[in-house]
């Protein structure tokens, strides 16, 4: 259906891509998806099927070897949802790319309360099921493990960790303290997994030397090890020496909103990041510290083929952190992290594309703009903010939008008090305004939103409301 | 989750859950033979005969080992025979002497006690009647996973004997041949101190 529209194409908008590329490159990553979600399923099912291949179905013949059994099932399959957290908290590019950033934390977050119930129950069960075996209760069953067994004290050091990063991580307890409280805490975690390995290769029979449960156990941890420190260690430090940015200025954009440029090297190698983020950190006193996650507002610009170039974000005072930035000395050295996520053209599943951002939300979409491949007439942009003024880059927008042929709505103007529901400004509310009245063919396009929280969610809802499905939908929380 | 991920999930982790309990399955036959073989030999050639200090050998210390073998008959006779020939006289002849011996204190070496993960072997320390002491000289060690095992329930098991001061203690989780066999070759060490 998309051939006939191709001899009006002008050439070279579509970049290399054919029609039904996106299609297609949406089905593999579908693809990937699945194929990840059934490694996952089938790392718990291993780790309970290390146990049945040494023959633990047999300690079933007595209640308390039925219930030390239980305890060693729960403990592995407790340990594996650990590891496979950690994989989705190490940035590996084939998550990343495949299900994004914010929805790998999402899922790392999810598994937290289960693992945490698991190890516990591990705890318990076996505490219980030694001491039936041994005629003692739990408590004293539990003493006996940590004075005379060798590295169960570490374990239990562990367990508690592992308490506390879950507890520090509950959305109501990690709201009443400061980002950098719960970081620090969470940071525990690699104590608690380092503390809880010494007693499951000493001390369970599964992993004694000489089994292959045992190679197969420390090849699963040692990936995970291995991954975390490449891609949250190394690469960050080998990206930030890659591209030797600088702060070369930092403009006054609105009131209270800047633009950060930053010279460097190698930016070629960061074309088509549009959309997705980076974390920045700016090595000056009392800033350094500080992790700032932001995305690119306009595509690399080259001086020479080398590779040497400008990059710029955007940044409005939000926090405490971000407010120090408009402060940045130019000459400032930059460490950056990333590109993360799938903000951007990865995430294109159809020809036609929506954009909606909202204040500083706009910026990113500048970027994505700047990038993202579509024939003219078939990308929809759609501003918001309360005052023209807040439109953030909207000029620059306006222009690459008559280069490349998208249509651009600005909408200004308060919230509606009576339609809370509503992510419009009020007259526009009023006069019974949908999104899809702004973009017609809205069902077949892929809908990226940007902006805070509420106001997302009502465009979000609004889209599915056009008939827009889950897979087209791509939102990218910057509130967090 | 789509469709599609959860039935292939679904589809690995049964192929490997069935996969895994096939292999245990098979292993459980092999250990469960290997067992009832071993059961026969230990019966023949296990309990060695004490070897305390005081050269005196209970012979309940022999009988235990036969009940916890749990082989056929004739082993367990023959077990019982060889105690019979390495033990001195009835308990109650000999109890003044060895009791007199075990006011004195002094180490009393348990039998040797075969499993089929390798033999086992306590002794014991006693002062003024009591246990004040429980060394293993040998532990089941054929293997990396029995040594484990072992380096495991000893110390636990140490700790049970010295509060319960006799062989009258649960045997440890996941590690019953030990177990059994440290408390039959403990039982033999207090016969031979007459505790």
């Amino acid at each position: 259906m998309n051939t006939q529209l191709l001899p009006a194409l002008p050439a070279g908008s579509r970049d290399r891509k054919g029609p039904g590329s996106f299609r297609a490159r949406h089905r593999r990553r579908l693809f990937r998806t699945d194929l990840l979600t059934t490694a996952a399923w089938a790392s718990i099912a291993a780790a309970v099927a290390l146990w049945l291949a040494d023959g633990g179905t047999s300690e079933f013949s007595t209640l308390a070897g039925a219930v030390t059994a239980l305890g060693i099932v729960t403990g592995l399959a407790g340990m594996d949802l650990v590891l496979l957290m950690l994989l989705l908290a190490a940035r590996i590019p084939l998550i990343d790319q495949t299900v994004g950033h914010d929805r790998a934390l999402e899922f790392h977050r999810k598994l937290g309360k289960p693992s945490l119930y698991l190890l516990l129950a591990h705890g318990l069960l076996i505490a219980i099921g030694y001491g039936m075996a041994e005629g003692l209760d739990p408590v004293s069953e539990a003493v006996s493990l940590w004075v005379l067994v060798p590295d169960m004290w570490l374990a239990f050091i562990s367990m508690a960790l592992f308490i506390a990063v879950v507890v520090t991580s509950l959305v109501a307890v990690r709201r009443r303290f400061p980002y950098e409280f719960w970081y620090a805490v969470h940071l525990l975690t690699y104590a608690a997994v380092a503390t809880s390995l010494p007693h499951q290769f000493s001390v369970g029979g599964l992993f004694a030397e000489g089994t292959w449960q045992r190679w197969y156990w420390l090849a699963v941890c040692i990936a995970t090890g291995a991954a975390l420190l490449h891609y949250r260690v190394l690469e960050p430090v080998i990206a930030t020496f890659r591209h030797q940015l600088t702060v070369s200025r930092v403009v006054q954009v609105a009131p209270g909103v800047v633009s950060i440029e930053m010279h460097g090297l190698r930016l070629n190698e960061l074309a088509g990041a549009g959309g997705r983020f980076f974390i920045w950190r700016f090595l000056a006193p009392g800033l350094w510290w500080h992790p700032h996650p932001f995305s690119l507002s306009a595509e690399p610009l080259q001086f020479d083929a080398s590779g040497r170039g400008l990059l710029r974000i955007t940044v409005r005072n939000l926090g405490r952190g971000s407010a120090q930035l408009a402060g940045v000395k130019p000459g400032t050295k930059v460490a950056v992290e990333g590109p993360y996520g799938i903000f951007s053209t990865a995430a294109r599943s159809r020809d036609r594309v929506v954009m909606i951002g909202a204040g500083i939300g706009i910026t990113p979409l500048r970027a994505l703009l700047e990038s993202t491949p579509f024939a003219p007439g078939q990308a929809t942009v759609i501003l918001r903010g309360r005052s023209e003024q807040e439109l953030y880059l909207g000029d620059e927008i306006l222009e690459l939008a008559r280069n490349r042929g998208a249509t651009v709505f600005h909408l200004t103007g308060p919230r509606s008090a009576r339609h809370t529901g509503s992510w419009l400004p009020d007259s526009a509310t009023d006069a019974g305004h949908r999104l899809a009245d702004y973009a017609p063919g809205i069902a077949d396009a892929d809908v990226y939103v940007c902006g805070p929280g509420a106001w997302a969610r009502n465009v979000l809802e609004d889209a599915r409301a056009a008939g827009v499905r889950e897979d087209q939908l791509h939102y990218e929380r910057f509130d967090w | 989750m789509r469709i599609r991920a959860a039935v292939s999930a679904a589809l690995a982790s049964a192929g490997i859950l069935l996969a895994g309990w096939q292999s245990g399955i098979h292993l459980e036959d092999t250990r469960s033979a290997a067992a009832s073989t071993s059961a026969g030999t230990n019966g023949a050639t296990g309990t060695t005969g004490a070897t305390g200090t005081t050269g005196a050998t209970g012979s309940t210390g022999a009988t235990g080992s036969s009940s916890s073998g749990s082989g056929s008959t004739d082993t367990g006779a023959s077990d019982k025979g060889s105690s019979a020939a390495a033990g001195t006289d009835s308990g109650a002849a000999a109890e003044p002497t060895t009791g007199a011996a075990a006011k004195a204190g002094g180490t009393y070496a348990g039998s040797v006690v075969q499993t089929r993960f390798g033999a086992v072997q306590v002794q014991i320390t006693v002062k003024a009647g009591a246990i004040t002491d429980v060394e293993a000289l040998q532990l089941t060690d054929d293997d990396r996973k029995s040594i484990q095992i072992s380096n495991r329930a000893a110390p636990l098991l140490r700790s049970e004997v010295l509060a319960a001061q006799s062989a009258d203690v649960q045997t440890i989780g996941g590690a019953t041949v030990t177990s059994v066999a440290y408390l039959n070759s403990l039982q033999a060490a207090l016969d031979a101190a007459n505790l």
